[in-house]
């Protein structure tokens, strides 16, 4: 193990834009780091405060919301 | 507190619970005495299984005029961490963010609470005094839609505290209280907060603790005990640290404005901490302040309609502005309060309303005139 340290990231990604990109990203074959983890959302306005604290409460160590 | 078939048996079936219940008003159906007496002869799943459980707001309006003695408030607490087991939760108010704020500061998680302190006041690091902040923090970027900025309540008593000549501590490693999770049934993280708290406060070698919100002041009171044994130090609430200190610490106030002010009564500082006088003497301090009571007042206040972020429902919104309403009636231009929350739900259900009634923190209140 490497004492590096790497940030569990939960990433909401709106269907529309944001998900669509990351799903580009994969049948173009491109890597993105593992610690990313994507929750698909219908749209970004579904996220409310409490999705990004209770991404911290399970233990995330950063919360994006793209869309 | 479970009740014991004996207490239950006490019970006269008077009803003045029931008679003296806002929600009881409002709600169809929810009656004090009649869930005490569903529990001799139902089975404990159809209380536990009950909405009526997460309805009651600890107001203790029932339990303060129970002629013998029954605490409903506790009574309807023990179910409620029962009621989690088998999954029969409250819902809660703001997409939960407060109760997941409760959780997240149970653990490591590195917060900033204190940066509001910069500018506003005086503050150490050590010392006799710990000035207990409570939720404001927090609270404050939720409540921005309604036009408040709930961390003046916090800026102002520091101000204040500062003026009788106190520098007081005021800690980042402070925790939520734990009233809202102790009133929703969730002991254990009440008990780790609890713990939290008074190692920080022990640590930082104060002797007396101030509180500026009610809630924070009641539960160290009542139910820290329960976890941690006697506390190793004093509890003030603010108001009364205030009325003593305040007369000999030639502070000299500004007259108060035009208008006539009403002092809401907290159901945790009034009914459950007895402190009735202590905002009045307040209040009265600023002179040429024109003071009414409003027909429900001390231990007769009517509660600001929720309790731990949960339950908001039209009730609640019925019962905050037959509140507002009060105030207008008896030709009040201002409502006075010394909770944030009280504060918050006055002014939410205010907001859809017509009502030309302000509301004010009883700290903002005094410390513009200084």
């Amino acid at each position: 193990m490497s004492g590096e340290f790497t940030p569990k990231i939960i990433m909401f990604a709106c269907n529309w834009c944001a998900y669509s990109a990351a799903d580009l990203a994969g049948v173009s074959r491109f890597q993105y780091p593992p610690n990313l983890r994507i929750i698909r959302v219908m749209c970004s306005g579904r996220i409310n405060p409490n999705f990004i604290l209770k991404g911290f409460e399970n233990g995330a160590d950063g919360v994006l919301v793209a869309g | 507190m479970q009740l014991t078939k004996q207490q239950i048996d006490y019970c006269m079936e008077c009803g003045v619970c029931t008679g003296s219940c806002p929600i009881s008003q409002e709600r169809a159906g929810f009656s004090p005495r009649q869930m005490i007496k569903r529990t001799l002869v139902e089975t404990d799943e159809n209380v536990l299984y009950s909405n009526d459980l997460w309805a009651c707001l600890s107001c203790s309006r029932c339990s303060d005029r129970c002629p013998v003695g029954i605490d409903f408030p506790e009574f309807i607490r023990s179910y409620r961490q029962q009621a989690r087991a088998v999954a029969n939760l409250p819902r809660e108010s703001h997409h939960g963010v407060f109760q997941t704020l409760s959780t997240l500061q149970a653990g490591a998680s590195r917060l900033n609470r204190i940066a509001w302190t910069e500018g506003a006041g005086q503050i150490a690091a050590k010392g006799d005094y710990f000035y207990f902040v409570g939720c404001a923090p927090f609270q404050t970027p939720v409540f921005k839609y309604l036009g408040l900025n709930v961390i003046d309540t916090a800026k102002n008593i520091l101000k204040l505290i500062n003026a009788v000549g106190i520098v007081p501590v005021v800690s980042n490693d402070e925790r939520c209280c734990g009233h809202d999770a102790f009133w929703a049934g969730n002991e254990e993280l009440f008990a780790a907060l609890a713990r939290k708290n008074v190692e920080t406060i022990v640590a930082s070698g104060a002797k007396t603790v101030i509180f500026g919100c009610p809630e924070g002041y009641a539960t160290f009171r009542e139910h820290y005990p329960q976890v941690v044994g006697e506390l190793p130090f004093e509890i003030r609430h603010i108001t009364e640290f205030l009325v003593e200190r305040l007369p000999g610490a030639g502070v000299v106030m500004k007259d108060a404005g035009d208008g006539t002010v009403t002092f809401h009564d907290p159901c945790r500082l009034g009914r459950r901490m007895g402190m009735y006088e202590q905002p009045r003497q307040l209040i009265s301090m600023v002179p040429r302040t024109r003071f009414k009571e409003m027909e429900n007042n001390r231990e007769n206040a009517v509660c600001c309609g929720t309790t731990a972020w949960m339950e908001c429902s039209s009730c609640s919104k019925k019962m905050q502005t037959n509140r507002l309403m009060e105030a207008e009636q008896i030709g009040a231009g201002t409502i006075i309060t010394a909770c944030p929350k009280c504060q918050i739900h006055l002014t939410c259900a205010k907001s859809n309303t017509d009502i030309g009634v302000e509301i004010k923190d009883l700290y903002s209140y005094l410390a513009e005139q200084l």
